[in-house]
């Protein structure tokens, strides 16, 4: 089993970061390596057990299920269902907590997955990098720091 | 049942932090509130179910219990036994946490206790200022590191 952690601070309340992350469709409106994404059959992005269907902007394609979203303790977690990536078993928590000395809150993204042993590094640097760290630094940018 | 959650972000890495904080007894050479402090019957500090005795700085003396610590959390637990201030089945849990980004530390101090009426106010003010972010202040200062 692969694990991967990242963790930051971002310059905003836990109530703020969580309001532009919480929406299980709205990847596009905040990550930069999301092109597009919709919820399968129309069902509502906060209904857990959704389906959300989103390309990159590289034109891979993913499917992610919510398996669980907290507004009390700001977190959400899914599976990946397919994608591209060769792994399996790919569960991911994405957590906001809030620091009460200075406005900001801490963020967690970690990730466990089955994958080959020869390309774990590969893609658990993708993961690390790309997705996880480059979201962090799109909310740092977004909120000024 | 009152509860406080203090936390902050230390400009140093995680293993630093805990080498200073895991020792529950070496809290009198850092927190500002603490005059001196040693471990009842002889025991390290590292052994869960340790006794700490304390004087703060005014006097009082405390006694409090570790029930849990953690090197692989970098996390500890303890109860107070004995203290002059109305603070019932009072619970800390202290637990550090990695900033992957910029090699930094998250660091969560959460309290819950009872009291008798009226006194909740205060007394959350009392543990969350003068005990809890007063600590952060401290330490930073002890490991010599900026806000």
């Amino acid at each position: 089993m692969a694990r991967v952690y990242v963790s930051s601070v971002v310059a905003a309340p836990a109530s703020k970061v969580w309001e532009r992350v919480r929406d299980f469709n709205g990847l596009p409106r905040w990550h930069p390596r999301i092109a597009d994404s919709q919820i399968e059959n129309g069902e509502p992005s906060d209904k857990v057990g959704c389906i959300r269907n989103f390309r990159l902007q590289n034109g891979d394609q993913i499917r992610e299920q919510l398996l669980a979203l907290s507004d009390y303790d700001t977190f959400c977690t899914y599976a990946i269902l397919e994608s591209p990536m060769p792994i399996e078993n790919y569960v991911a928590t994405l957590r906001l907590t809030p620091v009460s000395d200075g406005d900001r809150c801490f963020v967690e993204w970690s990730a466990e997955f089955d994958c080959a042993p020869e390309v774990e590094a590969d893609v658990s640097n993708g993961i690390a990098t790309n997705v996880f760290q480059g979201g962090f630094d799109a909310l740092k940018r977004h909120f000024g720091g | 049942m009152v509860k406080v959650v203090k936390s902050t972000i230390l400009n140093a890495p995680i293993d630093a932090v805990w080498e200073v904080l895991r020792d529950f007894n070496g809290h009198d050479s850092w927190h500002p509130a603490v005059a001196d402090s040693e471990i009842e019957r002889g025991r390290t500090s590292d052994v869960v179910g340790c006794i700490r005795k304390f004087h703060l700085k005014d006097g009082s003396l405390l006694r409090e219990q570790l029930m849990t610590l953690s090197d692989i959390d970098a996390a500890y637990s303890y109860c107070l036994l004995d203290t002059p201030v109305p603070l019932f089945n009072y619970v800390s849990h202290v637990r550090l946490f990695p900033v992957t980004d910029g090699d930094r530390t998250f660091w969560q101090w959460e309290g819950n206790f009872s009291t008798p009426a009226g006194e909740e106010s205060n007394l959350k003010n009392m543990v969350g200022n003068d005990i809890y972010q007063a600590g952060f202040e401290a330490i930073r200062g002890h490991m010599g590191v900026a806000a």
